[in-house]
């Protein structure tokens, strides 16, 4: 399955996490309001790294970023941070530059995905 | 619910991630705390104030990452019975495992089943919680040991410490209750201790009852002796009982003499002093029950029996520096002790006069005491 197959939203994980969690919509938009905060910090890391062809610094950014955007069901983003990550820890900086830029592409399709489910203030 | 009830420390980089747990526990009514890496983790855990039941902690961290918190939790005396859960996505496996194997107590893996993640939470709040009640009953236990060796302690400074390790003995109930034995009492007195009371003045009367006690007290845990009571100058102990002694007639004769002879070490610094003072004993031997007497709130140890009351009669029959035993106990021992010919006493409250030998020391050179004739 390439990352474009998966959906850079997950309305099921989503809906999932709002009934597990009291079904709260308020703390739901919190919630995308501190993953926006923290994702971009971590994509700044990823980005850094990936200019500076330093795959064992891309870890822990790409690592947090695959965590979070599982958590709130940005399933496609979470793919291509995993895929980061691994290339990371394999200590391959072939591409690394590349998927960064796809990472940031997807990161802007998923905040608009946020806002298009009324998710973000 | 208790103010001091235990709660969740959560550890993990990614804020949402932290948001999302906390939420999870909110609803499963546990409370928590977040901390964003290791070193705030273990900042939280060593600061004291909060109670930390289990510790949540997520692998992949700056600063410092789960494996070095776990490692530090671990060699950590007060923290490394705080039951430590690791966080982890699916494909984290072998790291749960190392983890497992350093310590930790379980895993929770993303993303949570709030069913299985308040299961492995409760049980380990459970187990923190069972922890804690066992190091606060040792310490109560190993406190209540303390104030019993201390009640013994005290106990053994008024009873004899024959009677206070009887107490707490296995076969002490069954002692107290009363038994019957062959057993040889010793009573002794001073002379002339009546007369010195009514004209000394009450801190020496006191002064020289502490010298006599300490000085007799000695060869009576000396010989083995069990003290029943101290009244004034008066003493009764007697041998065999509660432990069996089966030289008991001669341990008394030679408690006897040596206190004769302590007492003469005490007659000459009185002397000097003014005061005229003897010392007198009388023993016999026979059956006494023997046991806890008394009543509720005030019991001794206790011999009833014919012996103690001849033993009784004796001493007050005895003069200065005497010895009086009974002719009975005498027979059992009369290799061993040098005594002047038997005569019979009459002896009051009973209706056969008791024939008595008047001990003059001991045959063995190990123990010496003078007789007077």
């Amino acid at each position: 399955m390439s990352d474009g197959d998966i959906p850079v939203l997950d309305a099921a994980i989503l809906a999932e996490l709002r009934d597990a969690t009291g079904g709260d919509a308020e703390f739901i938009v919190d919630l995308v309001e501190t993953y926006v905060t923290e994702g971009a910090a971590n994509l700044e890391g990823i980005l850094a790294a990936a200019a500076a062809g330093d795959p064992v610094s891309i870890v822990r950014p790409a690592h947090t970023l695959k965590s979070s955007s599982a958590s709130l069901g940005a399933m496609r983003l979470s793919a291509i941070a995993k895929a980061i990550e691994e290339a990371g820890r394999a200590a391959v900086s072939d591409g690394l530059k590349e998927e960064a830029e796809l990472a940031r592409a997807t990161w802007l399709e998923t905040l608009e995905a946020f806002a298009a489910a009324g998710l973000r203030r | 619910m208790s103010p001091t009830r235990a709660l969740a420390l959560i550890v993990d980089d990614s804020a949402v991630n932290r948001k999302v747990l906390a939420r999870h526990l909110e609803s499963l009514e546990i409370a928590s705390r977040e901390a964003g890496d290791g070193l705030e983790a273990l900042e939280i855990l060593r600061s004291g104030g909060t109670d930390v039941g289990v510790v949540l902690l997520d692998i992949v961290m700056p600063e410092m990452d789960g494996y070095a918190t776990l490692a530090a939790i671990k060699a950590d005396e007060t923290l490394r019975h705080v039951p430590v859960i690791m966080i982890s996505g699916v494909e984290e496996l072998d790291s749960v495992v190392r983890c497992i194997e350093m310590g930790a107590t379980d895993y929770l893996p993303k993303p949570f089943d709030p069913a299985i993640l308040g299961a492995r939470i409760r049980a380990s709040l459970t187990a923190k919680r069972l922890h804690d009640l066992e190091v606060e009953s040792a310490a109560r236990q190993a406190e209540l040991l303390q104030t019993i060796q201390r009640q013994k302690d005290e106990l053994s400074r008024f009873l004899s410490p024959q009677v206070a390790a009887l107490v707490s003995s296995p076969e002490g109930a069954h002692l107290l209750a009363g038994h019957r034995r062959e057993a040889t009492t010793v009573f002794c007195d001073l002379r002339g201790f009546t007369p010195f009371s009514e004209s000394a003045e009450p801190e020496e009367v006191l002064d020289v009852l502490r010298e006599y006690h300490a000085m007799m007290g000695e060869q009576i845990v000396a010989h083995g002796g069990t003290l029943e009571h101290f009244a004034g100058d008066g003493m009764m102990v007697f041998f065999n009982d509660p432990v069996l002694q089966e030289d008991h007639i001669e341990r008394a004769v030679r408690m006897a003499v040596a206190m004769r002879a302590r007492f003469a070490e005490l007659d000459a610094a009185w002397s000097r002093r003014g005061h005229h003072l003897g010392f007198g004993v009388g023993i016999a031997t026979g059956y006494a029950t023997l046991g806890r007497i008394g009543f509720e709130g005030r019991y001794d140890y206790g011999m009833v029996g014919p012996a103690v009351i001849v033993a009784a009669r004796l001493s007050s029959e005895a003069k200065a520096n005497q010895i009086l035993l009974t002719e009975r106990a005498h027979a059992v021992i009369a290799d061993h002790v040098d005594v002047d010919p038997v005569v019979e006493v009459a002896l009051k409250g009973l209706s056969r006069p008791v024939p008595v030998v008047n001990v003059l020391g001991l045959r063995d050179a190990a123990s010496v005491g003078a007789g007077a004739r």
